[in-house]
């Protein structure tokens, strides 16, 4: 049966265009989104769960197509075969994977995961797909209804052109941002022969965290990018003897541009800001941290300042002798340049999903969400947060033997008084 | 339970502590049994298609030949000695890379092969250098070494038992090949017999024989394996 038929295809969005010409084995541009329910998955269930809540998603339940100029999106004619979990998440999705369905669904014993290539999505749009599928298969299995809020969207509407559009060409601004950066220190380590990424996923109380932030007046966020920064910085004060070689610290934090332009878009749409510590310039205490990142962030991620960002990227998509230039071609100038700059303006990325709010129906059947960054391309590190429940997760993907950075995260927050649960898939 | 060592909380799932490798164990602590995160030992293959293979090995083989030719060409304005890269690269990748094509390659085929091409290689040279030793000498010794290492390949490949038996016939037939290059060395370039052939020959025949008295005896054999365990 044919799914998905009002939709043809998808241009990619702006953001969605480097995804695809940077993709290779060491840098699959996937993210993970799972929710571990209290009781073992239905696989059948799973599978008329998957059926009927893909039609809803025709940008997402999607694969990703060459063209003569550009990669464009189609959706998926028949729902994806449900795969199994292997030892470690976000395994390299080959070009003929993408070709087929740029997205997974896989299940292990309680655990129904999402995994998305990144040209799909982001994390809030994973997020809600997510949702909408766990609420299906939840209405299937236990015969409740659930409310379509917080995420969860109605399986029997048809999917809205607003849901589809690409926000940023809407919302750029006439004039230009600077791209100008300077490089930032790269963790290194022993990279792991076989490609396994180890995952190390910190649990604390969110109460705990939240007090802490308003002591500070700050968010959560902040307060946690800037406990992420300390750690970073230490590690680097410690592994580098030399002071003349010390880099500057810099975390890329994703801003998720819905709230900010007011759309409901479920593809990509975020930017980001990199806060940056200059160790050359002296040790920095918390608070002095603290301060930089809420002060970067809050004059970065305003509605004026993005849309002049999203110019920057969305004019170089627009100049006519780029367009016209074969994709091929493309690919090779696109790979080049992310190579040589996409990556090293930041030590990796944090982000933060923030509150995850699940209908209340739902919340007695879903124990835990997870969300999981696969590492940059040519840092071994990314970082992602988000609170369920009670619960603060922090969850690191490296694909490194040393876990270094998770030491020195957790120390930091043992400093603060913060206990924490450590969780990981090691060998 | 906490890690001994850096003092994190570990959950339930953790044998040793993700962070600095302690291993989680404490005699009073009773710890339940739960699933792992992940599956253990359950990891993606990860392939390089067999054609990206074959294209990289066949572009690693060409260029070579190419850089050969021109610098041939370039210098001499004529083809002099390039021909011998380009056949002796081209038996190369018919030993090496041809048989990989086929999912059951059998010597019974490719090992002959490789000798024909072998024999061709030499009938060129001797026709290139205006050579009169193709027929009484190349052709006859590659012709023997071909036969005995293809019998040799084909019952090693086919047989379950009796290897030793057969790397021992091998070993033979190779000490009574070392006399046979000195008869045809005799007839090509008139030289006369004194006897080189003997000393490769006698002791890859006493090798052989060893091998064979080895396979008949079954207390050898156990002393064998004793004293050479590793």
């Amino acid at each position: 049966m044919k799914i998905n038929k009002g939709f043809k295809w998808f241009k990619l969005d702006n953001a969605a265009k480097i995804y695809p010409a940077s993709h290779s084995r060491s840098w699959s541009n996937l993210f993970r989104l799972s929710a571990t329910l209290y009781e073992e998955v239905d696989l059948k269930v799973l599978e008329q769960a998957v059926k009927n809540t893909i039609p809803r998603f025709p940008s997402m339940a999607a694969k990703l197509k060459q063209g003569l100029f550009w990669y464009y999106l189609q959706p998926v004619d028949e729902p994806p075969t449900i795969l199994a979990e292997y030892s470690y998440p976000l395994a390299y999705m080959t070009k003929k994977e993408l070709k087929n369905c740029a997205f997974r669904i896989i299940i292990y014993r309680n655990r129904i995961a999402v995994e998305l290539f990144h040209s799909l999505t982001d994390g809030t749009g994973g997020l809600i797909f997510l949702k909408t599928l766990v609420a299906e298969y939840l209405e299937l299995k236990h015969e409740i209804e659930i409310p379509c809020e917080f995420g969860v969207l109605s399986r029997k509407e048809r999917p809205k052109h607003y849901e589809t559009e690409d926000s940023f060409i809407k919302n750029a601004a006439p004039v230009k941002e600077t791209r100008k950066d300077t490089n930032a220190w790269r963790i290194d380590g022993t990279p792991e022969p076989d490609a396994f990424l180890n995952i190390t996923n910190f649990q604390m109380s969110s109460d705990k965290i939240w007090h802490l932030a308003h002591e500070k007046n700050v968010s959560v966020n902040t307060y946690l990018t800037a406990v992420l920064m300390k750690a970073i910085l230490n590690l680097q004060l410690d592994l580098v003897h030399n002071p003349k070689k010390y880099k500057p610290v810099k975390v890329l934090v994703p801003i998720n541009l819905r709230p900010i332009f007011n759309s409901k878009t479920l593809r990509n749409f975020a930017l980001y800001t990199i806060p940056e510590l200059d160790p050359r310039l002296g040790d920095y205490s918390l608070d002095e941290i603290i301060k930089i990142v809420h002060h970067k962030v809050g004059t970065y991620a305003t509605q004026k300042n993005m849309s002049k960002m999203i110019q920057t990227n969305v004019a170089d998509e627009q100049l006519l002798i780029l367009r016209i230039v074969p994709l091929f071609i493309k690919n090779f100038v696109m790979k080049m340049v992310f190579n040589s700059v996409g990556e090293k303006k930041s030590c990796l990325s944090f982000s933060n999903l923030g509150q995850i709010r699940l209908p209340e129906i739902m919340r007695k059947y879903i124990k835990r969400i997870d969300f999981i960054l696969g590492p940059q391309a040519q840092a071994p590190y990314n970082c992602s947060s988000y609170t369920y429940r009670d619960t603060l997760n922090v969850t690191f993907s490296r694909d490194i033997k040393e876990a270094r950075l998770e030491t020195y995260f957790f120390r930091e927050l043992q400093k603060l008084g913060v206990e924490v649960t450590v969780q990981s898939n090691q060998r | 339970m906490y890690c001994a060592n850096c003092g994190v909380k570990l959950a339930d799932t953790e044998q040793r502590c993700p962070l600095c490798g302690t291993e989680a164990y404490h005699p009073d602590i009773e710890r339940p049994e739960v699933d792992p995160l992940y599956p253990k030992d359950f990891v993606p293959k990860r392939e390089l298609s067999k054609t990206t293979i074959h294209i990289i090995l066949f572009t690693l083989f060409l260029i070579p030949i190419f850089i050969c030719l021109y610098s041939d060409l370039y210098i001499n304005r004529h083809m002099t000695w390039s021909p011998y890269v380009l056949f002796s690269l081209s038996i190369a990748y018919v030993i090496i890379i041809v048989p990989s094509w086929f999912k059951r390659p059998t010597p019974a085929v490719f090992v002959p092969l490789d000798f024909i091409l072998v024999a061709l290689f030499l009938q060129y040279i001797n026709y290139a250098t205006n050579g009169d030793w193709f027929l009484t000498l190349a052709f006859p010794l590659v012709g023997y070494l071909g036969i005995i290492v293809t019998a040799a390949a084909v019952l090693l490949y086919y047989l379950k038992k009796g290897h030793l038996y057969v790397v021992g016939g091998f070993f033979i037939a190779l000490g009574l090949y070392m006399d046979i290059i000195e008869l045809f060395l005799m007839v090509t370039f008139k030289v006369n017999f004194d006897g080189w052939s003997l000393y490769p020959m006698i002791p890859l025949v006493l090798l052989g024989l060893s091998m064979i008295a080895i396979s008949i005896s079954r207390n050898a054999r156990a002393i064998l394996a004793r004293k050479l365990h590793f």
